[in-house]
């Protein structure tokens, strides 16, 4: 099951910070860092990536810088200590969130009541 | 080049409605789909198609930019509190008399239409949302009502006999959102 733009609202941030987490990457290794870290079901149009970036470069959390590539310009990011900041609180918030709704969610069922 | 007349036909599209540094940075990202199709086998055709419906349409991209648009959430924002600013400042005016103070009416008149456009600037910013351009009316729009803010914080200081209470309440609001403005206008972010 592919999870679209709309089902990560709200968690597209982190998962971009993650991917930024091993180094510098341009905007498709992001994208394929994510796509293939999930087994394909973050699989998001490309292009909507980038705008992404660059709302988490203005806040401070990536830096980005130019160079040249086979004669292309090409934008690479990588994570600031505000972002690893960002990243490593978000992580923990996630995981207590993710216990929290599996403990829920695996509970048995209790005894109806009439 | 991006390799393919397909993909530059897009980047052609893209090219129209973002800016420049924009459409090269998804001119790179486009390339590097496009040989990674190729590399999966595909001709070089069928890889640009490929690459193009994994990129998005070229109106899905820009509405994904229009909507982060640092322009377009600041005006957004501006418009929201605009109201109690208003109310602030209209009652420092009214309380210390406006009307009696030694400013030429021309100039009344020039800061009243400076306002109006400032306010339409950010109106049109604030509604955007297939087009990237007027996203950037928002930047305007900011830096014109920071100018307003500092020119109404001069005339009390020069024009007004003495102060009211309520420029309590307005001047500081006023320095408050000039430093906001100033800290959200653009600034060289693809150097």
């Amino acid at each position: 099951m592919k999870a679209d733009a709309q089902a990560l609202k709200g968690h597209l941030d982190v998962l971009l910070l993650a991917a930024l987490e091993e180094g510098p990457r341009h905007g498709y290794a992001v994208k394929e860092v994510l796509r293939e870290g999930s087994g394909g079901r973050f699989d998001l149009p490309t292009g909507t990536i980038y705008p992404a970036l660059h709302r988490l470069e203005k806040a401070g959390l990536i830096a980005g810088s130019w160079s040249v590539v086979e004669g292309r310009r090409r934008r690479t990011y990588r994570l600031t200590p505000a972002g690893l900041s960002r990243l490593r609180a978000d992580r923990g918030t996630w995981r207590e969130f993710a216990a929290a709704v599996t403990a829920v969610l695996d509970r048995r069922p209790w005894p109806a009541t009439t | 080049m991006a390799g393919h007349h397909l993909i530059d036909a897009y980047l052609a599209e893209l090219a129209g409605r973002l800016p420049p540094e924009v459409v090269d940075e998804l001119a790179d990202g486009l390339r590097e789909t496009w040989r990674h199709h190729l590399a999966r086998g595909l001709g070089p055709t069928a890889a640009a198609h490929a690459a193009i419906a994994e990129f998005g349409t070229p109106a899905q991209v820009t509405d994904a930019f229009v909507a982060d648009a640092t322009g377009r959430r600041t005006a957004r924002v501006l418009l929201a509190t605009g109201p109690v600013f208003g109310a602030c400042w209209g009652t420092s005016l009214v309380t210390a008399r406006a009307w009696t103070w030694p400013i030429p009416v021309t100039a009344s008149a020039a800061f009243a239409f400076a306002l109006v456009a400032a306010v339409g600037c950010l109106a049109a910013a604030a509604t955007s949302r297939h087009d990237y351009r007027r996203t950037r009316l928002g930047d305007l729009g900011a830096a014109g009502l920071a100018g307003l803010d500092t020119v109404m914080i001069a005339a009390v200081t020069i024009a007004a006999p003495a102060p009211v209470w309520p420029m309590a309440v307005a001047v500081p609001a006023s320095l408050v959102r000039i430093a906001m403005t100033v800290s959200r206008l653009p600034h060289p972010l693809w150097s």
